[in-house]
């Protein structure tokens, strides 16, 4: 609720600030851009990024201002950290410090090199596993003029995340094979025939052959390996690793891949980057509600057996007009009804005709206790929705029971019977003559 | 040259054939004893021999007078009456787990190695190969005694590591049902004699008395603790306020007694002696004397047992 | 005939039994006033505030039942408690107590007296207390006479025994079952000698409000009907015993069924079967008298006499079968431990965890009942001499008491009015002879005078006249009757009345009367002064507030209220705290938190649950503690200023009742030394190291000695150098004495890597390289 809240009200301030589509978490972006690299080396991805609305700042590595985070309060949305080579940084962009700046939703977006650097040690917290310094991928196909490390890659057509048919991209950098982490997002694989080796005519080239031989252990080699990778965080915070800070380069943007077709890396760039920077696969949940299936207002608990109606309203993000939309396309979004295990668990179904609205009606399972409605949807690329209700499940009233059970006749039967006889008995009692009642005080 | 070969290919076998003569020993001893191994250092390695198909339950105890340990004499015929019990399984089955014990005085150093500092302990050691393999060969598992020195228990946890459960069965207590069948008929053969005595309601009187004077003295404490009479330096009054030894029942008991006794000469007895005021006189005085001195002793018991009392009596 | 001293002869009738009732009537307000002032000490020395463990319950349960009204309380869902199983209060407590302060507090209201409700759970006990007094006074008037009753009256007012669990703050279900135990034996007695269905029918209603107030009602249950049956095998079969017993066993039955949480257990449980079986009895033998009364032809009558025994063996066969078809239950684990003293450690570690379930050493008994204890075997003897049928429950109370209170410290409760009432017989009867101013003359010497009780059987006749208690034996109880009809043969009577006519017995001269009269007031001065000291050193501690006194004297302890408070306070309303469940109550209570175990130990999987969470390591914690939503783990640790009764020493009970659930995942050897003793320092096992209850309890515990030896005061050891470390909780608060630690459960790692790499990285340790996962199976 609350999280959902505040991303309306930073929407909100998107909407005050500028008139074009962004993010949907705030537009202010830190570039983080070593010394060696300069910014117009870069201008088409800038630019680019400043058309959409965003304002950048720029820093070197080891200069301390502007800082990144002040009073535990993170100053900018989203950083660009451009410094795959440098070795030291100032004291805000340590590894810990990154990763405390993400714990605070801000998006990342750092490129890698062959070097390493704390970086790339960074990068292993994320599950990425980067091969030994200095071994860039390289591929020797498909035949071409470039040095091997300047590898063209088919960008997928399948991936939400980047537009269909952006034509292939150069790039040059260093691959990063997938821990087995849920989190990771890969966004570019390496080519099949490619290979992580040590430059200088690729030497390494037979210690790779002889590992596949061996069957794989530590292969940097395939398209197993990504080489542009993301990651969300559990609080949904999006983080992008690129294998090659080149890729973002003018050079390669006018780089053709061959004669007449201009390579895609402008537009992969900007996809890359729109994704890392909560601009589309962005959802929240609005609301969510429950009652009885035949009242309206939410009872604080309910009884054993009722039926019981959830309803959650989702919407997302849409950048072209900055802003939210309910959304109806969620096709395998499910409740959980939880006590320690989950007691029910059913789709939540689009409600025609409501828009954004998701409701499931089921009956409450016959056992008292503290449940939960658990709405839990974690799918590759978009926003994780989490939504946790504690409702409690109670037994029925004392007059909740049905009163009269045909069952207990016997028992009405000898109660019943029982009296009368009694006041039969006492009646006789009292009528019986004097002589009678006397002789049986007497016997006692 | 080829000696050396020959060895070599020997070797194993060897080893084979070692293992084999291991076994078939552990079972000799194991049957000429009875289903217990009594083990000495030598055998105790032999039996927890480090490559081993077999499983061991070892009691390590200390039943020599001289080591004082009440608790291995107590729990020695538990351990007995389960293994007899294991030695009735058929042949195969059972030479799969052994019972064994080891005396203090026969095997110190085993004690000293395992760093045993106290006896009764029961180690049971699984199988390192053979089906009944287990993870932590190397690790003997220590029995649990928080559930007492009964035989129950014992088989009943050791039978999760035997190859099959101890065909355990709690022995039918002849002497107890012996004299209670006993007792019922000589009380129905003297039911005629003893009527008087148990119509008089003085015989009723008594009995009640006791139990109530036995019961408000910790009686009932001693036996569900099993506090021993004394303790072992001979000091009757346990130190601590909710603790007792038995002798303190007794004396507590008695001083109950002889306390409630007095007052009753007093209310019953000393009215009848109308005969001679004198001797009334001189009773009555005793009496009051006894109870006071009675009660002051008790209070001073009292002071023993919790510190901080501030009154106190005469003495 | 002479008298020892002179008395005025000048008095009319009229103005000795007036003095008489006034006298009584002030000596009574003064009982009550000292049985009410000496249970303030508490609230002298601390404060107005509620005691304990389950008073914080039932207080809590009073405040609902005050603010929403009966029907709300009675419907009662607690969601907090037993996170998240839930507790239905309603039908799981006896709601008498609640219910009598409801009634109070309304009617206060109601006569616009606004007292707040805590002050009257708080002063409930001591009020009750008074009754209590007047209620034993009317049973020991029944007994002996109105003397003896003052005199049990001002012992039960003050003695220890029964104050130990009525002073002002211990607001629980004794505070009034005590009374209503007392009363309702006086109002059985009653019936018992009037043979009046009105009184057997108080008798049942009062039954009915002690079901309600205390579980202990089955004392009742099953001590009317031991003394019924004993009478019937006395041969002393009545139709005031019919009478009396039937109505109060008809109508108390019904009524206590109608209590919730009781339901049909008077039916179908073992503890019950006994009352129901002397009903059958009763039945039967009435029977057989009516028709002998009728008929009068011997083999007719032994006919009848078989058919009536082979109703009762019919009878009993069918209970004990259905006992084994399962429609009458086995006697419930509590209770049966009471007789298998075993049966509680083995089977039940629940219940042999409480320190009030165990065996009671001597001491205890002389602290609570001083110089009662060695009085009351004489009173027991007294009752003897004049064995009325009233006296017979006396001498069965004080055998069934006196094991009882042997088997369990709690039980000390139930001993304490019998060993008054027969206490106060014992000395009354002491006082009578001897302020009996009437000598006797000297009399010629008789054969028969000497020996105690035997030349009484002479003025047997005049005594059957005198009292209807004890007629002639009827043939009815048989055999048996045969047996035991010897101790009919009726008391002689000590009453002055019988003995005034020729005086046989007495006391001559004054200074023999002084010497022992004085050594009476002597000791009863003793008492008094014992009393108040027990009362105000050892019974007078909330337990919630410590006190120490140390040089600068009395220092308050005040770390519990200090740590809910903070609770309260600082932690959402929603934030569920996992404790050991001695604490759950006053969490529920003070800090107004959801709980996973209390006090009311009903679900041993839940809190076997909990005492697995403590005894075994982190990482397998952790996902039971995510599991129950658990937000703060509370621990008392007394190792800083040695407070014996923490965690720590209580841990072996975790591990147990753990293992009684999970036997292969936690056992409790693991958590000794090899050696086989129970140590928290360097020698402890790796198992009781890893364990989150050592690490919680013993965290940052050597910082605060600052490099110095750390030592454990409770245990009287030397920790580690180095303390544990915790990596999926977190210090949350330490109260000042370190007495209640608060620890918050980590959420998980945003990255998604184990907290303990997420620690290590923060640390800024280096993670070795990995190498990317194996796709393929290897060629060879």
């Amino acid at each position: 609720m609350l999280r959902s809240f505040g991303a309306l009200c930073l929407s909100l301030l998107g909407l005050a600030a500028l008139t074009q589509a962004g993010s949907s978490s705030g537009n202010s972006v830190l570039v983080v851009l070593q010394p060696s690299l300069k910014r117009d080396a870069f201008s088409l991805f800038f630019d680019g990024l400043e058309k959409k609305g965003y304002s950048l700042t720029f820093r070197a590595p080891k200069d301390d201002t502007p800082v990144i985070i002040e009073h535990d309060v993170p100053l900018f949305d989203h950083i660009i950290l451009f410094a795959p080579d440098t070795k030291s940084f100032a004291k805000d962009i340590s590894p810990q410090a990154l990763v405390n700046v993400l714990n605070h939703k801000t998006n990342l977006l750092i490129a890698l090199s062959p070097k390493q650097t704390p970086l790339s040690l960074l990068a292993a917290e994320f599950s990425l596993i980067l091969p030994p310094p200095g071994m860039p991928l390289l591929s020797h196909f498909p035949p071409r003029d470039t040095a091997p490390t300047v590898i063209p890659i088919t960008v997928p057509a399948d991936n939400a995340v980047l537009t269909p048919g952006t034509p292939p991209v150069w790039f040059s950098g260093v691959p990063q094979a997938l821990g087995a982490n849920p989190l990771l997002v890969p966004l570019l694989r390496a080519p099949p025939e490619s290979f992580a080796a040590d430059t200088d005519k690729d030497a390494g080239a037979e210690a790779v052959v002889d590992a596949a031989e061996k069957g794989g252990e530590g292969l940097w080699a395939g398209s197993a390996l990504g080489v542009v990778t993301g990651f969300q965080t559990r609080d949904s915070a999006r983080v992008v690793w690129a294998g090659g800070v080149e890729l973002f380069g003018d050079e390669f943007a006018k780089k053709e891949i061959e004669k007449g077709v201009k390579s895609g890396n402008t537009q992969f760039a900007l996809d890359t980057a729109a994704w890392a920077f909560q601009e589309n696969l962005v959802l929240r949940i609005d609301k969510t509600g429950h009652h009885l299936a035949n009242e309206t207002t939410p009872r604080e608990h309910y009884t054993i057996n009722d039926l019981i109606v959830y309803d959650i309203a989702i919407s997302k993000y849409n950048a072209a007009e900055d802003a939210w939309a309910p959304y109806s396309g969620l096709t395998d979004l499910q409740l959980d009804f939880t006590m320690l295990d989950p007691h029910v668990r059913t789709a939540l179904v689009p409600v025609a005709g409501a828009p954004g609205i998701y409701s499931a009606t089921f009956r409450a399972p016959d056992r008292h206790g503290v449940f939960k409605f658990v709405v839990d949807y974690k799918r590759r690329g978009w926003t994780f929705l989490h939504s946790s209700t504690t409702v409690p499940v109670i037994p029925p009233r004392h007059d909740g029971y049905p009163r009269f059970l045909s069952a207990a006749w016997p028992y009405y039967a000898g109660a019943i019977s029982t009296s009368v006889g009694f006041l039969l008995f006492s009646a006789l009692w009292l009528a019986g003559d004097d002589r009678e009642t006397k002789k049986t005080k007497k016997t006692e | 040259m080829l000696l050396p070969l020959l060895a070599l290919f020997a070797l194993p076998a060897a080893i084979f054939a070692a293992k084999e003569s291991t076994h078939d020993s552990l079972v000799k001893l194991a049957a000429q004893s009875g289903g217990i191994i009594k083990l000495n250092a030598q055998t105790y390695d032999l039996l927890t021999s480090p490559t081993r198909d077999w499983s061991a339950s070892i009691q390590f105890t200390a039943l020599d007078k001289r080591r004082r340990c009440s608790p291995c004499r107590e729990f020695d015929p538990a351990w007995t009456a389960v293994a007899k019990a294991w030695s009735t399984v058929p042949k195969e089955t059972r030479d799969n787990h052994f019972f064994a014990t080891l005396d203090f005085d026969d095997g110190t150093t085993v004690f000293q190695k395992l760093g045993l500092q106290s006896a009764p302990v029961v180690l049971i050691f699984h199988p390192s190969e053979g089906s009944r393999r287990s993870a932590n060969a190397q690790t003997p598992t220590t029995y649990d005694f928080s559930s007492g020195f009964d035989a129950e228990p014992l088989a009943e946890q050791l039978s999760s590591f035997t190859p099959i459960p101890i065909p355990y069965r709690a022995p039918v207590n002849w002497a107890l049902w012996g004299t209670v069948g006993t007792l019922a008929l000589v009380f129905g053969l003297t039911i005629r004699f003893l009527a008087p005595i148990f119509r008089s309601r003085w015989t009723w009187a008594a009995l009640t008395t006791i139990i109530s004077l036995v019961m408000t003295s910790g009686y009932m404490f001693t036996r569900i603790r099993g506090t021993p009479m004394t303790a072992a330096d001979g000091s009757w009054i346990a130190p601590g306020f909710q603790n007792q030894y038995g002798q303190e029942t007794t004396v507590v008991a008695s001083i109950y007694g002889l306390l409630s006794a007095s007052f009753l000469m007093l209310t019953l007895v000393a009215p009848l002696q109308s005969g001679s005021p004198n001797r009334q006189r001189t009773q009555i005085y005793l009496w009051s004397g006894v109870i006071m001195l009675l009660f002051s002793v008790l209070v001073s018991l009292f002071r023993v047992k919790n510190r901080g009392y501030p009154f106190k009596l005469i003495l | 005939m002479p008298r020892a001293y002179p008395l005025p002869t000048d008095l009319s009738p009229a103005t000795v039994t007036n003095t008489k009732s006034l006298v009584r009537i002030v000596a009574f307000a003064l009982i009550s006033g000292a049985a009410i002032a000496s249970r303030l000490f508490a609230v002298i020395n601390f404060e107005s505030i509620i005691h304990e463990f389950d008073p914080w319950f039932n207080y809590r349960a009073t405040r609902v039942l005050a603010s929403k009204g009966f029907y709300e309380f009675w419907n009662w869902f607690d969601p907090t408690a037993w996170y998240p199983l839930g507790r239905v209060v309603g039908g799981t407590i006896y709601p008498g107590l609640m219910a009598t302060s409801g009634v109070i507090y309304n009617f206060l209201q109601a006569i616009h007296i606004p007292v707040d409700i805590r002050n009257i759970c708080v002063m409930l006990a001591p009020g009750f207390s008074a009754l209590t007094a007047w209620s034993t006074y009317m049973f020991t008037k029944e007994m002996k006479d109105e003397s003896a009753g003052l005199l049990a009256a001002a012992f039960i007012g003050i003695v220890p025994g029964y104050i130990s669990r009525s002073v002002a703050g211990s607001y629980d279900n004794e505070a009034i079952a005590i009374f209503l135990l007392m009363f309702t034996f006086f109002l059985w007695i009653k019936a018992l000698k009037q043979g009046s269905a009105l009184f057997g029918t108080l008798a049942a209603v009062f039954y009915f409000y002690m079901v309600a107030a205390w579980g202990g009602y089955a004392f009742i249950t099953n001590m009317i009907p031991l003394h019924a049956l004993a009478l019937l095998l006395m041969g002393r079969f009545t139709n005031r015993l019919y009478v009396a017993y039937s109505s109060w066993y008809a109508i108390g039955t019904l009524a206590s069924m109608q209590v919730p949480f009781v339901g049909f257990q008077p039916v179908r449980t073992s503890e019950h079967m006994g009352a129901l079986g002397v009903f059958g009895l009763l039945q039967i033998v009435a029977f057989v008298q009516l028709v002998r009364s009728h008929v009068s032809s011997k083999q007719f009558n032994n006919l009848l006499f078989a058919l009536a025994v082979g109703a009762g063996v019919v009878g009993t066969v069918a209970i004990v079968g259905l006992t084994y078809m399962g429609w009458i239950a086995p006697w419930t684990g509590r209770f049966y431990s009471l007789w298998d003293t075993g049966y509680a450690k083995k089977y039940i570690p629940i219940i042999a965890s409480v320190s009030e379930h165990q065996p009671t050493a001597w001491p205890s008994f002389f602290m609570d009942l001083h110089f009662l204890i060695f009085l009351f075997p004489a009173g027991v003897v007294l009752c003897f001499r004049e064995l009325r049928d009233e006296h017979i429950f006396v001498i069965i109370y004080a055998l069934v008491g006196s094991y009882f209170a042997g088997v369990m410290v709690r039980l000390m409760l139930t001993l304490t009015p019998v060993v008054c009432i027969s206490a106060a017989i014992a000395l009354s009867t002491v006082l009578d002879t001897y302020i009996d101013p009437s000598e006797p003359d000297l009399p010629v010497p008789e054969a028969d005078e000497t020996s105690g009780p035997s030349e009484t059987t002479t003025d047997a006749p005049k005594k059957t006249k005198k009292d209807k208690t004890a007629p002639p034996p009827t043939s009815s109880g048989a055999s048996v009757t045969e047996l035991l009809s010897g101790m009919v043969v009726t008391p002689p009577s000590t009453s002055k009345k019988g003995a005034a006519k020729e005086k046989k017995t007495g006391i001559f001269g004054t200074d023999t009367r002084l010497a022992v009269i004085l050594n009476a007031i002597g000791m009863l001065m003793f008492f008094v002064v014992h009393c108040t000291w027990v009362t105000s050193n050892a019974y007078s501690s909330p337990s919630v507030v410590l006190a120490s006194h140390n040089a600068d004297g009395l220092q308050l302890i005040d770390d519990f209220r200090e740590a809910y408070y903070w609770l309260r306070q600082n932690t959402p309303e929603t934030a569920v705290v996992m404790s050991w469940w001695d604490y759950g109550y006053q969490i529920a209570g003070m800090a107004d938190r959801p709980t996973l175990v209390d006090n009311n130990t009903w679900n041993n999987t839940h809190i076997a649950t909990v005492g697995k969470a403590m005894s075994s390591s982190e990482e397998v914690a952790y996902p039971i503690l995510r599991k129950h939503d658990v937000d703060y783990v509370l621990v008392i640790f007394g190792g800083l200023i040695g407070y014996s009764g923490d965690d720590i020493n209580k841990f072996l009970w975790m591990v147990r009742i753990a293992q009684g659930v999970w036997p292969d995942e936690i056992q409790e050897p693991k958590y000794f030394t090899p050696s086989g003793d129970y140590r928290v320092d360097e020698q402890a096992s790796p198992a009781m190291r890893n364990s989150l209850m050592y690490k919680m309890s013993y965290y940052r515990f050597h910082e605060l000695f600052g490099g110095g030896q750390a030592t454990d005061r409770v245990r009287n050891q030397v920790m580690p150098k180095t303390g544990p470390t915790l990596d999926y909780l977190e210090e949350a608060f330490t109260s000042e004495n370190w007495i209640v630690r608060i620890y918050q459960v980590k959420k998980e790692d945003p990255l998604g890597r184990d907290l303990k790499t997420a620690n290590a990285f923060d640390q800024g340790k280096k993670r070795k390289r990995t190498r990317p996962p194996v796709r393929r199976r290897s060629a060879a």
